[in-house]
């Protein structure tokens, strides 16, 4: 048996995890690093939006977001238990270990937003692959104009990332707008789809040099996305990420292949304009 | 490219030589009635070994990228993870490729060593294959009622990706023609002499005349075929059609030297070990593309064959790897039960969309 001189792509390598934070019902943040130390400064070079894949032993692996910003000091990932392998995820405690490789994939292209405006659609944990690109944003502030942030849940039990909304609502120059389908007695913001905000007033939407990102469930991105293009907003100021069924990351296993394009390598951020010529339901 | 004559009688000595180097042979064996197979050769089976047979059903694909193959290893021991990656690097060659598996391996080849990433497993057992291709020069035997690879420009006798090539010439005479400096080293064993100018006109003779003894022809419509599908002009009913005679068996995945999808899983090999195998997997299955949490973007049987073909023909991808993900040896055809092999629907959809043109 010899070792071969090309790198394996498919070989994780190991972490520990450190801490674990519920975000919402069956959504935990998971906190680790890497059990090498090179590896770890290696991996925190990704892009916003990109993914990697977690290895939980015994069990297999799984594609998931990058929620941190490169520019923050933490790496974690924040998973909804669905599946055996993010279960087992769920069912790890601080110290135990898994496997991460990555990061893969385009990611959003954030240099090439410079000097635009921002805004930010999340449904949902959508907000998960958006936390990036806005943390990201936020400590560059000074590259980019106008920035909004609109987050809808289900409940108000459901927001994602609380203490970092709040910390958004209260960041001069941003707008972080709130909403829930379905308000509880102490909720007193918004009630409504994400897209009732857009008509609320004193809410206006730049659609000249802006960029709109939109992460949520189907059903959400396709009204979104009605909205926003009524709103005058062009196909290709449009982006979003895909999710798919992967198994390898890295453009080879075939399972993530949609029209001419590898969610994987050739994704998964797409413009909507992209999107609506691969022709398969989001 | 060099070309020798070898007696029909020292033919399997080309197998000899290769093992006397260090090679596992892999050759082609009969079994009973259509059964033919791939195997490896032993001092037992040497002389049972076919030069003209059917193309075995199970494409010699797995040589390179084998249908089970392991990839790690992950022992635990006091909280600790201990990861391995298990690598095979064999010294194989095959003898008896056809034409149609060798653009196979050609096409694995693109599609696993280049692009953004190298697949290391892969390239590990394509380092020392060594390929000896014999060209399909019966037409009784070796030309099957399904076999087009005329019409994918990939037969019967290969041009180039081989190390040397054998070629039945009939009579007591076998042409040799090395493609690579390793196929070349063979011709310093005296079975090999020099060809003629005779002897090379007899081989263009000889393939004009196999050339015309294909049944299938579907060459002219490969062409209109790769067009609609890459502008996106096949109709939804036509995918129906395709779709509604598909079992959902896999059988054509299978059988493909052209598919490269697999899915990888663990299983538990000791009570603190765990390995990682990947293993063949098919664009025709529902579970392709179902994600955890059950939504599944691709849930209609027509929405995954026209993956399928999509993927197979589509000029981007041509483009991209430079052949179709098709290599025309018929064995999808042969294997499915619904008649929707590649010829069929590439001629379904050149008739189908030809017609909606022309109404």
């Amino acid at each position: 048996m010899t070792t071969p001189a090309t790198e394996n792509i498919y070989l994780p390598k190991t972490a520990v995890l450190e801490r674990v934070v519920s975000e919402i019902p069956e959504v935990k943040t998971f906190y680790w690093r890497f059990e090498d130390a090179t590896e770890q400064q290696t991996f925190k070079h990704f892009r916003p939006g990109q993914f990697a894949q977690v290895s939980l032993f015994g069990v297999g692996e799984f594609p998931t977001s990058l929620p941190p910003s490169p520019t923050e000091d933490e790496t974690f990932f924040t998973v909804r238990q669905v599946g055996s392998c993010t279960s087992a995820l769920h069912q790890l405690n601080s110290g135990d270990r898994f496997a991460v490789r990555g990061p893969y994939g385009n990611g959003f292209p954030m240099e090439q937003y410079y000097g635009k405006n921002l805004v930010f659609v999340a449904g949902g944990i959508g907000l998960i692959p958006l936390r990036s690109c806005i943390v990201y944003a936020l400590s560059n502030r000074d590259k980019y104009r106008h920035i909004q942030i609109f987050h809808g849940a289900k409940t108000p039990g459901e927001l994602m990332y609380v203490p970092k909304l709040h910390e958004w609502e209260q960041t001069p120059g941003v707008e972080c707008h709130l909403t829930v389908d379905r308000a509880t007695d102490d909720w007193k913001g918004n009630v409504g789809v994400v897209g009732s905000l857009f008509k609320k007033q004193g809410i206006e939407i730049p659609v000249e040099n802006t960029i709109a990102f939109v992460c949520g469930p189907p059903v959400m991105f396709r009204f979104v996305i009605k909205d926003l293009l009524a709103m005058g907003f062009e196909e290709r100021n449009i982006v979003s990420t895909l999710e798919r069924y992967m198994k390898c990351g890295v453009g080879k296993c075939g399972h993530c292949c949609i029209g001419v394009a590898y969610v994987c390598v050739d994704g998964p951020v797409f413009t909507y304009e992209q999107i609506r010529r691969l022709g398969e339901d989001i | 490219m060099k070309a020798r004559i070898l007696q029909r009688s020292d033919v399997l000595k080309v197998v000899d030589l290769l093992r006397q180097r260090g090679y596992e042979v892999i050759a082609p064996f009969r079994g009973r009635g259509r059964d033919t197979y791939f195997d490896t050769v032993s001092e037992h089976n040497r002389d049972q070994i076919q030069l003209h047979l059917p193309n075995p059903y199970y494409p010699p694909k797995r040589f390179v990228f084998p249908h089970i193959e392991r990839m790690m290893k992950f022992q635990r021991a006091n909280g600790e993870i201990h990861i391995e990656p298990t690598y095979e690097q064999p010294k194989r060659a095959i003898f008896g490729i056809r034409s149609c598996d060798l653009a196979g391996i050609c096409h694995l080849d693109r599609f696993y060593l280049g692009r953004e990433f190298c697949d290391v497993y892969y390239e590990n057992h394509r380092r020392n294959l060594f390929l000896v291709n014999v060209v399909c020069s019966d037409p009784d035997q070796d030309i099957g009622e399904e076999c087009f690879c005329v019409c994918t420009d990939t037969g019967p006798a290969a041009r180039d990706y081989f190390d040397l090539q054998l070629m039945d010439l009939g009579g007591d005479e076998v042409m040799a023609v090395a493609g690579t400096p390793a196929g070349e080293d063979l011709f310093s064993d005296p079975i090999f002499r020099k060809a003629a100018a005779e002897h090379v006109d007899k081989r263009h003779a000889l393939l004009d005349r196999l050339r015309k003894s294909f049944k299938k022809d579907t060459t002219s419509w490969f062409s209109a075929t790769v067009r609609y599908i890459s502008q996106s002009e096949i109709l939804e009913k036509t995918w129906e059609e395709i779709g509604n005679r598909c079992l959902e068996c896999g059988g054509c995945t299978y059988v493909c030297p052209a598919c490269t999808c697999f899915t990888v899983s663990d299983r538990q090999v000791g009570p603190n070990e765990f390995e990682r195998v990947r293993t063949w997997d098919a664009c025709a299955l529902s579970g392709f593309t179902r994600m955890a949490g059950g939504f599944n973007p691709r849930r209609s049987v027509h929405d995954r064959r026209n993956r399928r073909f999509f993927r197979k023909l589509a000029h981007y991808f041509i483009q991209r790897e430079l052949s179709m993900a098709c290599v025309g040896c018929g064995r999808c055809a042969a294997v499915c039960h619904g008649d929707i092999g590649m010829p069929r629907v590439v001629e379904m959809i050149r008739a189908a969309t030809n017609e909606a043109r022309t109404t």
